[in-house]
């Protein structure tokens, strides 16, 4: 019964080549240090499966944000949990990140075939940072109000056209509800659709190329 | 790179593929545990780390020292000891735009600059000795960011120190290892020392570094403890004038405003048609035309946005009767029979909702101050009769009791009006200060303790 309808679907879906081709592939001697880029992608899915959770009870206004990231500490069940796994997740995502672009440095891993990949890799890297410093306002309290003012102020310091980047960062002079509601919506549309897009890529440049195996004397 | 080497690349590939694993089950598997690794990491720090909570933004609160997420510490280090720098220090996009863009760019082209096959470590000893020196780098800014540059005596040691570590060092052994890119050993040796300075260096910096002040905030999480927070901070600011049910009609006793009329504010009036926002305003900005000067530090008082939302939250919950109110703690835990009260757990939250209104620093009150021990123990105009120690006959008592104090030259003339002047305490308060009078005013709860005789 289970056989038919597995041939069923295999007939129809494929699944016998995806296994092949996902699955049984051969790879080189790999280490834990290999796992890093899984762990990120790790991370990056329980990022967005608690972000989905939070956007329940979250309100992107300066008049609410506060108390509903309050509401959602003290009054949700389980809220703290989501919160609190979302808060390190994020922080364990920046570093795990970093670690594994450090470990592709140090084993050269960036080498043909993989230029691609590492360039993708960057961009990875680089739109975490902006997950995390979207997110950091999200909470409108001092030290996220106070760190977006510094970080958007670096921003300006750009010659000429520093002063339209600060604007378009807050959406005016200062930072307001416009500013949270962008980068509310940067951090669970814009940012997170780019990195979903760009860990597609990357992902299928690893499963092309396979990982690279760690250098020895001769290479 | 030509078509034989990307061969050979290629073939050997494929000879570690031979003896390497499957990535299903083998690779998957470390994947996998690490991935349940890192979720349990996530629980723990969640259920016993937790997050720390924080005031409410406050745009007004100019005094507050900014600082970007922790992974952009480092960066703010640099900018901050690149500005200390003579002369190009004062070019600020030099260091927000240029080097970063630099070291980014180059990060990013990495591939197309490093371009020989080479993968093994001896034979790529300049970039990794780079890129170690950096990291280093890195991490001491981010462990050296709370550290300021400029000590609080002046002195630029601690600056001096930092710049060295994040400027001076890297760069002289980025230049060196550019020097020596031929020796293998120079480089090693160059990267080694630099890197044992830069951590010797931050050492000391991180043990000279003064102590970091912890700023305490009030921040309250839960809705008692916000209502409590709120109520504090109402008979602080608001009891003078609109009483400490907020009933008062006609102020008294308050100098510039006797007998101004106003609106009691637990009034249906007030509470069904204000929104918390535009009670948020009046709180801040005041209503200068009726006499109510602005309490939102925006405008010059002392309340933050926090501290004025926990006063709406009280009002609402203790007066509007659309709110129902949790449960609260009392004041102060009830008192056993023969139980001595002390100032640490019973007398101090009884003279912050009821006393310190007016008893504290610049406000009408015979110079007779309440907001410490020591304070209603030593000073105004009438400390030898105010609290004396067994003496029911305390100006304290008497007052609280309401029983006005006469002036022993004029009998005819009050000297000190009964407290609160609008208002009677409740009799287990009467109570506690009497006791504690009484009994000598034991300060700590173990104290109050020694001198309490156990109930039968």
């Amino acid at each position: 019964m289970w056989k038919q309808v597995y041939a069923w679907l295999d007939e129809r879906l494929g699944l016998n080549d995806l296994y092949t081709n996902l699955l049984d592939r051969p790879e080189p001697k790999t280490s834990w240090w290999n796992t890093l880029g899984s762990a990120s992608m790790f991370l990056f899915i329980l990022q967005g499966f608690t972000g989905i959770f939070l956007t329940v009870y979250y309100t992107p206004s300066p008049d609410h944000a506060y108390d509903s990231i309050n509401y959602i500490m003290e009054g949700v069940a389980f809220g703290w949990l989501i919160r609190g796994i979302h808060h390190w997740g994020a922080t364990l995502m920046v570093l795990v990140v970093f670690i594994h672009m450090l470990r592709v440095f140090y084993t050269a891993s960036f080498k043909y075939p993989r230029e691609l990949t590492w360039l993708i890799g960057i961009g990875l890297f680089l739109t975490t940072l902006g997950m995390g410093f979207t997110g950091y306002l999200l909470p409108w309290n001092q030290k996220s109000y106070w760190a977006t003012t510094v970080g958007t102020q670096i921003a300006g310091t750009v010659p000429f056209v520093g002063e339209f980047i600060l604007k378009a960062l807050r959406g005016g002079p200062d930072l307001s509800a416009l500013t949270l509601q962008r980068f509310f919506s940067a951090h669970i549309w814009i940012i997170p659709a780019i990195l979903a897009a760009l860990i597609g890529v990357h992902l299928y440049l690893i499963i092309k190329h396979g990982e690279s195996h760690w250098p020895k004397k001769e290479d | 790179m030509d078509e034989q080497t990307k061969k050979q690349i290629n073939e050997r590939y494929e000879r570690e593929l031979d003896k390497g694993e499957r990535f299903w089950p083998d690779s998957i598997f470390k994947d996998v545990v690490m991935a349940v690794g890192i979720f349990i990491l996530l629980i723990l720090l969640a259920s016993f780390v937790g997050i720390p909570f924080e005031p409410k933004a406050d745009p007004s609160d100019t005094s507050y020292i900014p600082r970007p997420e922790w992974y952009f510490l480092f960066l703010f280090k640099f900018l901050a000891l690149y500005g200390q720098l003579p002369l190009i220090g004062k070019i600020e996009w030099l260091a927000t735009v240029l080097i970063p863009t630099v070291a980014l760019g180059a990060l990013t082209l990495l591939p197309f600059i490093e371009k020989s096959p080479n993968r093994h470590y001896s034979k790529r000893v300049l970039p990794i000795t780079i890129m170690s020196v950096m990291v280093v780098g890195i991490i001491l800014l981010t462990m050296m960011s709370e550290v300021p540059t400029i000590a609080e005596d002046g002195s630029k040691l601690l600056g001096t120190l930092q710049t060295v570590v994040g400027i001076f060092i890297p760069v002289a052994a980025y230049v060196l290892l550019y020097v020596f890119k031929n020796n293998n050993r120079l480089m090693i040796w160059t990267a080694s020392l630099s890197s044992v300075a830069m951590i010797l260096i931050s050492g000391v910096v991180l043990s000279l570094a003064p102590a970091k002040e912890i700023e305490e905030t009030l921040v309250a999480a839960t809705l008692p403890d916000q209502i409590v927070a709120g109520q504090d901070l109402y008979s602080l600011h608001c009891t003078e004038c609109h009483g400490d049910d907020g009933s008062v009609a006609i102020i008294e006793g308050v100098e510039g405003l006797e007998g101004e009329k106003i609106t009691p504010i637990n009034s249906r009036d007030v509470l069904y048609t204000i929104t918390d926002s535009a009670m948020g305003e009046v709180i801040a900005y005041g209503r200068p035309n009726a006499g109510m000067p602005p309490f939102g530090k925006t405008y010059g008082g002392e309340l933050t946005r926090s501290e004025m939302d926990y006063i709406i939250i009280f009002m609402r919950y203790m007066w509007d009767d659309r709110f129902e109110a949790p449960e609260i703690k009392p004041l102060f835990p009830p008192l056993a029979d023969g139980e001595v009260p002390s100032y640490d757990v019973h007398i101090q939250p009884i003279a912050k909702r009821y006393c310190i209104s007016c008893h504290r620093e610049g406000k009408d009150n015979n110079n007779y101050l309440m907001t410490s021990y020591d304070e209603i123990l030593t000073t105004g105009d009438n400390a030898d009769h105010n609290v004396i120690a067994g003496d029911e006959n305390s100006y304290l008592l008497q007052v609280v009791k309401h029983q006005a104090i006469m002036n022993p030259d004029n009998p005819n003339e009050e000297m000190i009006g009964v407290m609160p002047p609008n208002k009677t305490l409740s009799a287990d308060i009467l109570d506690a200060l009497t006791r504690w009078i009484l009994n000598g005013m034991p300060q700590t709860a173990e104290d109050a303790a020694a001198l309490s005789t156990p109930a039968p």
